[in-house]
Parts: C-alpha cells; sequence; structure tokens
C-alpha cells in the first residue's frame, strides 16, 4: 500500500502541493476554471512552517482512524483493501466531530461547504497531484515503511 | 460455544461487536435492542426532521451488516433484568438468554420534569428516530412549537424546526445556551447565530404548566408570561438506563461504574456507552460522558475484552462539536472554572467582528480543557495534548495562533506516540 512521506529538508514550503490538490479535486481540473465553480475547491494538505522547517500536513490514512470512529454520520469509514480513509460525502452533515478528534489536525473544515477536506491520495488518478507537483522532490509516494514502534 | 449478549443496538453496541468479530468470528453474538429499528445514526435524527437526511442515509451500518458478522439480532425487545448469579438476562416478555459474557449498553433516556400537563399529547423527548417521525408528523399542522432545555439536544431540535418553518422557542432554565459545554462568553455567539435565523431564546426561565384543556394550548413560564404553542420538546438531560440492574450487585451510580477494562463489578459484565460511567481523564474521577465518539471508544474495549483481550481504557472527557448555521463550535473537558479559582489559567482569544473565541484551560501547566468558536481547525491537537498529558509551555505563545499545527507539538510527543512520515 502506498503511502505519502515527506522529505522536510527538501521542503521549501512553496505550498505547490496545497494549489495541486485544489485543482486535482475540482470538477474542470484547471487551475484558472476551478476558481469559477460553484464550489472552490479548497486544499486538502497545508504546509505549515514550525522553527526553520516546513512540513506538508494531510490525512494518514490511520489503521485505526479516530475520525471513522467518531463520525456521528457513518460519513468516514476505512477501506482497509486500499489502506484509505474515505469520506461520503452525501452522508456528511458537517458535524466536525472528525475534525475535533484528529490528532493530526489534518482534517480540515470547509465551513463554507461543511464538509471536512480529507486526502483521497487522488485514488482515481495514478499518483497524488502534491507528489507530481512538488518541485524539489520532498514528496515521496512508496510502500509502506514499517517503522518499530 | 460461546455466547456474548449485548444489550442495546446503538454507537456502543456495535462498535463493540465489531471489535469482537475481529477477534473471535466463532462465538454467538446475539443483539437486544428495545428500538424497532436497525442500528442508525441517533445523531442525526435532527437533520432527519430538518429534512437535510433522508430516511436511507440514516442507517449506521448497511442492511446485510447483522447477516454478514453473523449476528443474531433481536429488535423491539426490552432487557427487564440482569440476572449475574445465573448469567442470565430476563426480558419484559419473559423470555431468557444466557450469556457467557455480557454487554450493558442500554443508553440513556430523557428527563422529563414533573410538570403540569406534560404528559399531554404533543410532548416529546429528542433521542429516537421515533421521536423525530412521531414529530415529523405533526409539522403540517405546526405552527408554534417549544423547546424546553438550551443544551444540544435542544438546540438541533429548535434549529430543525427552525428549518421546517416552525416558529420556535427554546426555554433554558440558566441564563445561556449550551450551559453543559460552553462558557457564557462563548454561548453569546452561538445565541446570537440562533436569533440571527428566527429561533427565539428565552434565558432564566423554566416552564412551570402547560396550558389546554386536552390539546397543548400554551406553555406557562415561572416569569408569569405564556407562549402559545401545540408542539413541545423535552430536551432536559438524559439519564442513564440502569432499571435493568437495579436489583443486582452490579454497581451503579449515575451510570454503571465501570474500570479501566470498561468491565463492571462483576468480571463477565462490562459496559459502555452513554449508560456507562467511566474515569474521566479531566476530571479526574468517574462520570457518564454520554457522547457518541465517546460511545464507540468504549464500546470497541469493552469488545476487544470480552473476547479475551486486555485493553485498557485511558478514559474519557466530556468533548463535543456542533454547527450551527455555519457557526461550528467545539468544546473539550472542563469549558468553565468558578471564578476566584487560582489553580487554573486561561488564555483566551476574541474576535468579535470574525465570530471567532478561542479559550484553553490549563491547570498545572497542562491543558484541562479547549472552547473554539468559529476557528476549530486545531481542536484535534488540543484534544491530542489533552489526553497525552503534554506539557505546552515552551509553545505557549503559539497555541491561539491561527496556524498552530501539528509540526509544533511533533517534537514534544512521546516517543511510541510519534508516527513517521516525515524523514
Amino acid at each position: 500500500m502506498k503511502q505519502l512521506y515527506y522529505e522536510v529538508k527538501k521542503c521549501l514550503g512553496c505550498k505547490s502541493c496545497e494549489i495541486a490538490c485544489a485543482i486535482a479535486h475540482s470538477l474542470t481540473q484547471d487551475l484558472f476554471k476551478a476558481f469559477n465553480e460553484e464550489r472552490l475547491s479548497l486544499p486538502r494538505k497545508k504546509v505549515y512552517k514550525s522553527g526553520d522547517k516546513n512540513y506538508p500536513v494531510s490525512c494518514r490514512h490511520c489503521q485505526e482512524p479516530k475520525c471513522v470512529d467518531a463520525c456521528m454520520a457513518a460519513a468516514l469509514t476505512y477501506n482497509i483493501a486500499k489502506g484509505l480513509v474515505e469520506h461520503d460525502e452525501t452522508r456528511c452533515v458537517g458535524c466536525w466531530m472528525c475534525v475535533m478528534v484528529c490528532p493530526y489536525a489534518a482534517i480540515r473544515p470547509n465551513l463554507k461547504a461543511r464538509i471536512p477536506l480529507c486526502c483521497d491520495k487522488c485514488k482515481d488518478k495514478d499518483e497524488p497531484g502534491c507528489v507530481k507537483a512538488c518541485p524539489t522532490g520532498a514528496i515521496i509516494w512508496q510502500e509502506e515503511v514499517v517503522v518499530e514502534k | 460455544m460461546k455466547q456474548l449478549v449485548i444489550i442495546g443496538n446503538s454507537a456502543a453496541g456495535i462498535a463493540a461487536v465489531e471489535a469482537i468479530r475481529k477477534r473471535d468470528k466463532e462465538s454467538k453474538i446475539l443483539v437486544i435492542s428495545d428500538e424497532d429499528y436497525p442500528a442508525y445514526c441517533r445523531c442525526l435524527i435532527s437533520y432527519y426532521l430538518a429534512a437535510e437526511v433522508k430516511e436511507e442515509k440514516i442507517l449506521y451500518r448497511p442492511e446485510g451488516f447483522y447477516k454478514e458478522n453473523n449476528i443474531e439480532i433481536l429488535l423491539n425487545k426490552k432487557v427487564e433484568r440482569v440476572d449475574p448469579k445465573k448469567n442470565r438476562v430476563i426480558c419484559e416478555d419473559k423470555t431468557q438468554f444466557n450469556y457467557d459474557s455480557l454487554l450493558i449498553a442500554t443508553g440513556a433516556h430523557p428527563k422529563f420534569p414533573e410538570i403540569k400537563g406534560l404528559k399531554k399529547k404533543g410532548v416529546f423527548g429528542f433521542r429516537t428516530i421515533k421521536d423525530a417521525k412521531d414529530i415529523a408528523g405533526l409539522l403540517p399542522v405546526t405552527k408554534a412549537a417549544c423547546v424546553l432545555g438550551g443544551g444540544l439536544i435542544g438546540l438541533k431540535a429548535a434549529y430543525a424546526l427552525a428549518k421546517r418553518n416552525v416558529e420556535v422557542k427554546v426555554i433554558i432554565k440558566s441564563m445561556q445556551v449550551l450551559s453543559q459545554m460552553l462558557d457564557f462568553e462563548a454561548a453569546h455567539f452561538v445565541q446570537k447565530r440562533l436569533e440571527e435565523h428566527g429561533i427565539d431564546i428565552i434565558t432564566g426561565s423554566d416552564i412551570v404548566e402547560v396550558i389546554g384543556n386536552g390539546d397543548i394550548k400554551a406553555i406557562k413560564l415561572d416569569s408569569g408570561k405564556a407562549f402559545a404553542c401545540s408542539l413541545i420538546v423535552v430536551a432536559k438531560g438524559v439519564e442513564a438506563n440502569t432499571d435493568l440492574i437495579k436489583d443486582s450487585e452490579i454497581k451503579v451510580n449515575e451510570g454503571i461504574i465501570a474500570n479501566n477494562l470498561l468491565q463492571t463489578n462483576i468480571a463477565n459484565i462490562f459496559t459502555a456507552g452513554d449508560v456507562c460511567e467511566s474515569y474521566d481523564l479531566t476530571l479526574g474521577g468517574f462520570s457518564v460522558n454520554a457522547l457518541w465518539p465517546i460511545a464507540v471508544e468504549e464500546g470497541r474495549v469493552a469488545g476487544a475484552n470480552m473476547a479475551g483481550e486486555k485493553l485498557n481504557y485511558d478514559g474519557s472527557l466530556g468533548m463535543n462539536s456542533i454547527d450551527f448555521f455555519g457557526l461550528p463550535v467545539v468544546s473539550l473537558g472542563i469549558y468553565k472554572v468558578k471564578e476566584g479559582s487560582s489553580s487554573y489559567e486561561e488564555l483566551k482569544l476574541r474576535d468579535e467582528k470574525k465570530n471567532i473565541y478561542k479559550k484553553l484551560i490549563l491547570k498545572d501547566n497542562l491543558i484541562v480543557g479547549a472552547i473554539l468558536v468559529g476557528d476549530i481547525k486545531s481542536s484535534g491537537i488540543f484534544l491530542r495534548l489533552m489526553r497525552e498529558k503534554i506539557n505546552p509551555s515552551s509553545f505557549k505563545d503559539k497555541l491561539l495562533q491561527e496556524n498552530f499545527s501539528y509540526p509544533d507539538i511533533m517534537s514534544f510527543l512521546k516517543e511510541k506516540e510519534k508516527e513517521k512520515v516525515y524523514v
């Protein structure tokens, strides 16, 4: 199962990944046209500066996702086969329980649309938009590494 | 073959069933529910009443859930009594079931105060899909309604009724909305937002009588005022459903008391959800935290332990989130400190124009509570700092900043809590 990793020292904080993410989740898949869409596509990934480094933050698709447990609408589910936290917008009521419990604050609220923003690893594409867009190769898309706990 | 019996078919019951089946495919699982409905999203009944959620989306699990997981489900069956000595549950219809291990996840029911006329037709609790359907059925002939109680349930009911073009008045005994979740300042933002959308909020008043000969005509308040209405929703808190153990040796306070394994004082009887009184992380004592996410957490641990594990539950805490007409609100742990209490420290940020209010409560250099209105995106981090008891002193100035994020706390996490994606 492929996951997203970040080589922090390469990240310039240029936010190309954020823009690519917003485009990848827009209807038109085009930067300029996306601005005119009825519901503005917002990035599901955010780059935060802490100390002198930049850190891209997005859903990690935890194997025991707290957001799925907390979802009172059963809109969030964990797809074991794909290793993916999936969000069904048609069930979501925008109660923000998922935002409240995410230990990474990786799920953010789209307040206007009343839905949470959650990375879907661009599941219908060959690779995530952020990976393609990163000019320094700081975002790594590879098979999961088992880290000893 | 072992028989595991689960009383209750909502958040905690379902989480338990899933946790058991993850570990044990063999044992017989019997789920008993006094409702006439497969597991559904209880917290969505207000959205259902508001006509924002259709009935088919209210089911919590897909239709084939019970069959696929090899679970026997008995609906519309109420357990009257648990007999721990004989390892047996006895139902109201006199049927009996033996168990090797039992989970009591019976939930809670709305409290109805002793008020003259409150037993009339047209007075509802707001807890079950049946309540929502009964209320919905009266909407065509309902012009005005009163909601008693300004907690989350009351306000959600008021929201739903307002959405269905019913004139709504919320009668609140205390001086603020959401007094079990927010401080006075935060409540002000919520109240304002509700009033802007046509919901009348009357604080500092309580009902004394329901007026009407047969049907409801109006309610009378202690202030002497009366409001005409034909429908009343009672939302003055809930009470744990503990009747079934009242003559047994199972220990109960406000809820059934659970240890860190979610076990009662009887080793093969577990409890979880709104009926369960578990250790509260922020209060440092035992408390019933009747909340959906807590019910799921507890159900999961209880289920795992029923399947033979020894999973530890760190503890529950009060936490809630809601959105009223585009205003998001999150409350975590302790939300109000007694005036003049010097052992607590408060960090606060208030921006009336942007509708933002954030408050953190610290004690002994640990965050023990948070209220977030308008800007809730860091709430998960605050919850984590609370649960993992991380001292925020070295990044205190960042806590309430707009861009406070996970990387800011990363190096302070205990080693085992770190999940590495940054290389």
